[in-house]
């Protein structure tokens, strides 16, 4: 775990080392544009979601206030500079997700060049899909003509089978928390998870959550899962987190439970395999565009994942999480609410906050509250 | 007998009343709590004093011409005008108030050129601080110069008044410094005003009005996060009512 | 209204209660604000007749269209092409509306925070008091902002026949492509509805309609370029929503009517309010029947509307159809082409929008520009932001307000736009 913490800084290292050899860095904020064509012109992809509340003072002098924390976060960093990934990156990748990011992009391009992918607002095969390939046709000649490398078929496959290992070694890790008790808390996994986005070198990442999978496979941290001992089993649903917006885990596992798992996009969305059998750039598109992200509508694919995941980390209880100003997280709640109702007999918690400290609190005592009711 | 233009500031807290002659010069200024019946005290006030003319601003202004003869204005249009009669080249103002604080900026004509208003919520106004001193056991008189004796402040995170109150509660039952805990709350309120300010000007003198330019810490907070120098009229309460009364004053 | 309706109300399945409460507030409001106002065109007198009869006659006249074999399509967008619907034997009426009603009920379906007019829309069908909703055999939702696309999920149980209309988010060749085949496709639905199928008359019919009906309110538009404004601001909006529900035909020559009579009053320097009183542009969010409030505070605070860049306004009539097409295809290609250009926020990038703003500030004589934004409406918030500063930079004084439907914060928005008006002057 100590290895952890020199992470973040050789993460930094790693990065500027490898433009200095002349890779590109491009910075994403979604998973619906595929990694594997940064990977294959040898560019280094980079999760740029804000998780600070830090630059939201700055981004609230030119964004509406009431708007997702997240998107201030991301739009704060880059106006502040303060995000050195930022910095690093010499191209965004966006996709229209959400009305908060899709206008929040229109003004990110006068601080760093965007390209805003039209991701289609529904997974209909028949529409979407041919939308969506064409898209990633454009996206490829975006990266080609940044990176100067012409992305060839071998390197398209090669980056997806780089990458499904990547995802494998995630799923490995994530799925620890299937066993009873958890051996890891969600804010070591999260933690991990989040790090491993900003490494330069995916093989070391690899390595570092098998090693982590073997230790725990050894009988490593046997002593910290009696510290989580006999916690309830709690599921976060809902929008992604990371270090710094991790506040309801913290207070969760400091309110005696422990996340077991992590139904959003910084946890098991990413658990997924591109098929490696089909032409690479049809298989991208058609497992990218399943990413069951509320922007979807209908986001079916949500609620199966939710259902399989209770199921198979024996879940006592969801919470699900929502930013403030999520619109699409916000009314998905009531329905994802009727689902686990239906599975699990009680209700999920539904908790609506942002980045900020002040309701701490108020989060934690409904938080404990709701652990009582399991 | 020279003639008399009376301006009326109807607050949600406060009225004022200003006499000015025919040259602008203030000959009575008066004030009293608006309490529970306005009107009532709008004419306690105005019985006292006479006048050829009255224009009435502030909250109440509405209220006010339907039993009185009056015009009105918007105390957004008052204060550019009242803060230009102290200050005549000033081209920014920032009025805390009792229940809500404005930011204005005036072309160099004087005219306004682009104002914001929080009025829905007590954050950021004097009403957050008189109850923040009051639960930190200070006068409201003294909360600044308090503020102003600790050498660093305790932030506070909640924006909220009601979320604020208890945040501060919890940190005295934690035995921290009150002056310290004083000095964060009025950092917090200079944030808000501070934001205000930068989003309708962002450069030259600023002139500071209402109740809660009184407090010291408040104007040195203010000088200090924003770079400018903060102008402060003798009494910054009448400025909506010198404006309204240097108004009614210009009418043919 | 005559006691008629109520058996016709009770067929539809209205809560009868509930609906007069309604009409009750409707009523008052109408009274207080438009029939208050003073100078107005005896033509509106036609929508004063529209608004007294609004669930009464126009709903007689819907369900006896349905008695004959057509059938009503509701629609909450003006992405919907109404000419589709006429083609091919259909009526199609907006059912967005602008009040809050049976709002705890629609809390159960939908957080609080979101957007009044779709709440609004939600607690007219839960409350069961829209009889156009209620005589409506599709409704159309459309995937637009995230707050309508997410809360049609839960509709789609409400009403017995939802069908969801894609929309692109870019103006780019697959955004064309996408509406294009969303067009085919909704064509298809609607004649499968109606079993009636689309012909190159019927279409060309059908696009002179509503091109008619454009027209007219384009006239109407032109002739408040006028100063004095011969008509207000509150009665150029009555227009614009009875425009999404009245007959096409009937609306058209009301319309005209009005416009004979404004360019009469044109002529005599006759206006609603003074000569130089302050113009005023109001852009951004639409405002649905029968939401009032903005127009009633601007124009009671001495200043009168002249343009509404909206899609109840402008955005929304702003292109006629090209009808010179000989066949179907033809014709439906030029639909796509004229549907393509309204510029809503949900776009990215959207900077079509700016420039009109710009043109209409400029074509209407306005003073100011007054941006409205429904609370919680992430699009045009976020825009209001650039558009602003854009227009300042030109020096068009701009005043940007947020708010919902309640009245609580009517004291504080007249405060802010008498402010503003005295900056006009």
């Amino acid at each position: 775990m100590n290895m952890l913490q020199q992470i973040a800084e050789q993460n930094l290292l790693d990065i500027e080392q490898a433009k200095a050899a002349g890779r590109s860095v491009i910075g994403f904020y979604c998973l619906y544009s595929p990694t594997e064509m940064a990977v294959a012109a040898d560019a280094v992809p980079l999760p740029l979601c804000g998780t600070r509340n830090t630059p939201i003072a700055a981004a609230e002098e030119i964004l509406p206030r009431n708007l997702c924390p997240l998107i201030k976060s991301s739009f704060g960093f880059a106006i502040t500079d303060t995000c050195p990934f930022f910095r690093f990156s010499d191209i965004i990748i966006g996709d229209t997700t959400c009305d908060g990011k899709k206008k929040m992009f229109e003004l990110l391009s006068r601080y760093k060049s965007t390209h805003v992918l039209q991701l289609p607002q529904n997974q209909d095969p028949e529409t979407a899909l041919p939308l969506w390939r064409s898209e990633m046709d454009r996206y490829k000649t975006i990266i080609e003509e940044k990176t100067g490398i012409h992305i060839s078929e071998e390197r398209l496959r090669a980056a997806i089978q780089l990458m499904n290992r990547e995802r494998g070694a995630r799923k490995a890790l994530m799925d620890l928390g299937k066993i009873d008790p958890a051996p890891l808390s969600g804010s070591q996994v999260l933690e991990i998870l989040f790090k491993i986005g900003f490494m330069a070198d995916k093989e070391k990442g690899i390595s570092l959550m098998e090693e982590v999978v073997a230790q725990v496979k050894n009988g490593a941290f046997r002593s910290d899962a009696a510290a989580v001992g006999n916690g309830k089993r709690i599921l976060l649903t809902g929008v992604p987190v990371g270090l710094g917006s991790d506040k309801v885990v913290k207070i969760i596992e400091q309110s005696g439970a422990v996340v077991v798992a992590l139904e959003n996009c910084s946890g098991y969305k990413q658990a997924f395999i591109i098929d490696e059998a089909k032409d690479p750039m049809d298989a991208l598109a058609e497992q990218y565009l399943s990413t069951p992200c509320s922007v979807m509508s209908p986001n079916t694919g949500r609620f199966d994942l939710l259902k399989e995941m209770i199921r198979e980390f024996s879940v006592d209880g969801v919470i699900d999480l929502t930013w403030q100003a999520c619109h699409t997280y916000n009314i998905e709640a009531f329905r994802i609410n009727e689902l686990v109702q239906e599975t699990l007999n009680i209700p999920t918690l539904h908790l609506e906050t942002d980045y900020a400290e002040s309701d701490t609190e108020q989060l934690r005592v409904r938080i404990q509250a709701y652990l009582e009711m399991l | 007998m020279r003639k008399r233009f009376a301006g009326i500031d109807i607050g949600s807290r406060t009225i004022e009343l200003v006499v000015v002659d025919d040259s602008g010069k203030i000959v009575i200024s008066l004030q009293t709590d608006t309490g529970f019946d306005p009107m009532a005290a709008a004419k306690n006030l105005i019985h006292s004093v006479e006048y050829d003319r009255i224009m009435a601003t502030g909250y109440g202004r509405n209220l006010f011409e339907i039993s009185f003869d009056t015009l009105t204005v918007t105390e957004i249009k008052a204060h550019a005008i009242g803060a230009r009669a102290f200050f005549p080249d000033v081209q920014a103002v920032l009025d805390i108030g009792g229940q809500d604080s404005k930011a204005i900026s005036l072309f160099e004509s004087g005219k306004v050129k682009k104002f914001e208003m929080n009025d829905r919520c007590a954050a950021g106004t004097g009403k957050f601080l008189e109850i923040m001193a009051k639960t930190l056991g200070f006068d409201i008189e003294t909360f600044g110069r308090e503020a102003l004796l600790a050498e660093n402040g305790l932030a506070i995170s909640s924006m909220c008044t009601v979320f604020a109150e208890s945040e501060v509660t919890s940190l005295i039952a934690k035995g921290k410094s009150r002056r310290e805990i004083a000095r964060g709350l009025h950092t917090s309120v200079i944030q808000r005003a501070a934001g205000m300010i930068n989003r309708v000007s962002s450069v030259g003198d600023i002139v500071f009005t209402g109740g809660v330019a009184k407090n010291p810490c408040m104007r040195r907070f203010l000088a200090e996060t924003l770079g400018r120098n903060v102008l402060v009229p003798e009494d910054p309460q009448l400025v909506g009512a010198l404006g309204a009364a240097l108004l009614a004053r210009e009418i043919p | 209204m005559s006691e008629d309706y109520r058996g016709m109300w009770k067929d539809l399945g209205l809560d009868l209660d509930g609906h007069d409460a309604l009409l009750n507030v409707l009523g008052g409001a109408y009274q207080d604000i438009y029939l208050a106002q003073k100078n107005r065109p005896a033509g509106m007198g036609y929508f004063d007749f529209v608004m007294s009869e609004v669930h009464g006659l126009r709903i007689r006249e819907l369900l006896d269209e349905k008695k004959a074999g057509r059938k009503i399509v509701g629609s909450y967008c003006v992405f919907v092409p109404e000419e589709i619907a006429l083609a091919a034997n259909a009526t199609l009426v907006g059912l967005c509306s602008g009040a809050d009603f049976a709002m705890s009920e629609v809390e159960k379906l939908l957080p609080r925070n979101t957007c009044a007019l779709i709440k609004s829309s939600f607690g007219f069908k839960l409350g069961k008091v829209c009889p156009y909703l209620e005589s409506a055999d599709m409704i159309v939702g459309e995937n637009t902002c995230d707050g309508k696309k997410k809360a049609y999920e839960s509709l789609g149980h409400l009403v017995k026949n939802l069908y969801v209309m894609d929309l692109p988010q870019v103006k780019s060749e697959q955004g064309r492509a996408l509406l294009k085949s969303e067009y085919q496709r909704f064509r298809m639905a609607v004649e499968t509805l109606t079993g009636v199928a689309i012909t190159a008359e019927s279409l060309k019919q059908a696009i002179q309609t509503v091109n008619a009906k454009r027209a007219a309110i384009h006239r109407m538009s032109s002739l408040r370029k006028a100063d004095p404004a011969p008509i207000s601001g509150l009665d150029a909006l009555l227009a614009n929503q009875v425009f999404f529900y009245d007959n096409p035909a009937r609306f058209t020559a009301s319309v005209n009517k009005i416009c004979d009579e404004l360019e009469k009053r044109i002529a005599e320097k006759k206006g609603v309010f003074p000569e130089k009183t302050p113009r005023i542009l109001i852009s951004g969010c639409p405002q649905a029947v029968p939401n009032w409030k903005l127009p009633f505070i601007i124009e009671t605070s001495g200043a009168v509307i002249v343009g509404e860049e909206s899609c109840v306004g402008e955005r929304g009539t702003r292109n006629l159809t090209d009808a010179s097409g000989k066949t179907v295809e033809e014709m439906m290609e030029a639909i796509v082409d004229r549907y393509y250009q309204v510029d809503c926020a949900i776009f990215t990038p959207n900077p079509q929008r700016l420039e009109h703003i710009q043109e209409m500030a400029a074509a209407y004589k306005a003073d100011g520009v007054i941006h409205y934004g429904l609370q919680f409406c992430q699009p045009y918030l976020m825009e209001s932001i650039p558009v602003e500063k854009a227009l300042e930079e030109k020096n068009i004084p701009t005043l940007r307000i947020e708010t919902d439907y309640s009245m609580e914060d009517v004291g504080q928005l007249k405060t802010r736009i008498e402010a503003f008006v005295e900056q006009l002057r």
